[in-house]
């Protein structure tokens, strides 16, 4: 069913009138998630609730493509547009301090990350989407021992490269961005569909899809060449290199699934509303990572 | 305090319904985060310039970043700022004049 792209409250399938109508109304109680979704997503005008539906209808339309064409595009368009997210920017030829700060928030991310994905296990019907992520959860977090370490493992160890103790990384709070990211995302993994939260956490890995560019994005996740040379530490290299080259699959094949299961309408809206609500959360924590990041500048 | 905005005073969106005092103004919002990021930004240009008011104030970008140019009386002052999703000031640079 169409669900709310800012609060994920649910609404009759294919209603984008009743979408629009909750849009309207929560924009005039001021509500912020919603006055940025039509700042950011429709009209900075207020206009009535019927002159939103058009717009809502160029958002939600597939124009013949697949949910996965709809969602790289979107992705693309958010955060590798002629203006990049902040973060990537800062990333193409990072500083000791934005690497930090990457450390610091991307810690709480990854734990939140085990959580999500355990849900999307235990709520699907698919053997072949919990062997995905299986797969995936132990290329994130668990590890294939010590010839092929968990992403969570080679953070902490770039952290340590940058003379940041991991104790110091464990035990700093999120900021309230990371924290409201994770409280989002625990709640899509919990209450929308299996599908929709497989959309809203995988298609997140796009962050580091180096095949984006291919597709429209403007620049890479970082500048490839500082994988080479002496710009970062080796276990930043490690890092930046394990997520280059296993995010490319993760998203693809993820996205693949969603095809795949997603196909119904109201599973098909509600992939598209749970994916609009997730790289908002994936916006702002993007973000944190460059606050934090200034708690490490000289 | 002139503004270029005649929406929300730092976004320019006509949604919402937040009205606030702002140095002694008041002033449409389009919610309480662009009321803090309002006032974060009157704040930082009187701790950088020392000015007691700002006459004018001209913003241009969206929510990456906004340039703005600042003035009181003669002297004017521009400067890039950005924030965070709470609206607290993220970064912020002194343009050339």
């Amino acid at each position: 069913m169409t669900s709310c792209p800012a609060c994920l409250r649910p609404l009759g399938q294919g209603d984008l009138p009743a979408l629009a109508s909750h849009l309207v109304e929560e924009a005039e109680g001021s509500d912020p998630a919603h006055v940025r979704w039509l700042n950011q997503n429709l009209t900075r005008n207020k206009v009535p609730a019927s002159e939103l539906v058009p717009g809502l209808e160029r958002v939600y339309d597939l124009r013949g493509g697949t949910l996965k064409e709809w969602i790289k595009a979107r992705f693309i368009s958010k955060f590798f547009g002629p203006v990049p997210h902040p973060f990537v920017t800062a990333l193409q030829h990072p500083s000791r301090a934005t690497l930090l700060g990457y450390v610091v928030e991307h810690q709480h991310f990854l734990r939140q990350w085990v959580r999500s994905c355990a849900f999307i296990m235990a709520r699907t019907d698919q053997p072949k989407v919990v062997l995905y992520e299986l797969d995936n959860l132990n290329t994130e977090y668990g590890g294939y021992g010590p010839e092929r370490m968990a992403h969570y493992e080679l953070l902490l160890r770039m952290g340590e490269s940058l003379g940041v103790d991991r104790s110091r990384v464990l035990t700093t709070p999120a900021l309230p961005s990371t924290r409201e990211g994770i409280e989002g995302w625990n709640e899509i993994a919990t209450r929308q569909h299996w599908v929709a939260a497989l959309a809203a956490m995988h298609s997140l890995e796009l962050i580091a899809n180096r095949d984006l560019v291919q597709e429209g994005a403007t620049v890479h996740y970082f500048d490839p060449s500082i994988l080479g040379g002496g710009e970062i530490t080796e276990a930043s290299k490690n890092f930046l290199r394990e997520g280059y080259e296993a995010d490319v699959a993760h998203s693809d094949e993820a996205l693949d699934l969603v095809n795949e299961f997603g196909s119904r309408p109201d599973v098909s809206e509600e992939v598209q509303s749970t994916f609009l609500r997730s790289i908002d959360l994936f916006d702002d924590y993007l973000l944190a990572r460059l606050q934090r990041a200034a708690d490490f500048e000289a | 305090m002139k503004r270029n905005y005649t929406g929300c005073a730092i976004c320019d969106s006509t949604w919402g319904n937040v009205w606030a005092d702002v140095e002694g103004e008041r002033m449409f919002f389009c919610c309480e985060v662009c009321v803090t990021q309002f006032r974060r930004l009157v704040d930082r240009v009187k701790q950088e310039t020392g000015w007691s008011t700002i006459d004018s104030l001209d913003i241009a970008g969206d929510r990456r970043g906004r340039s703005c140019t600042a003035s009181s009386g003669s002297q004017s002052f521009r400067f890039f700022i950005a924030f965070t999703p709470q609206g607290e000031v993220r970064a912020f640079e002194k343009l050339a004049a």
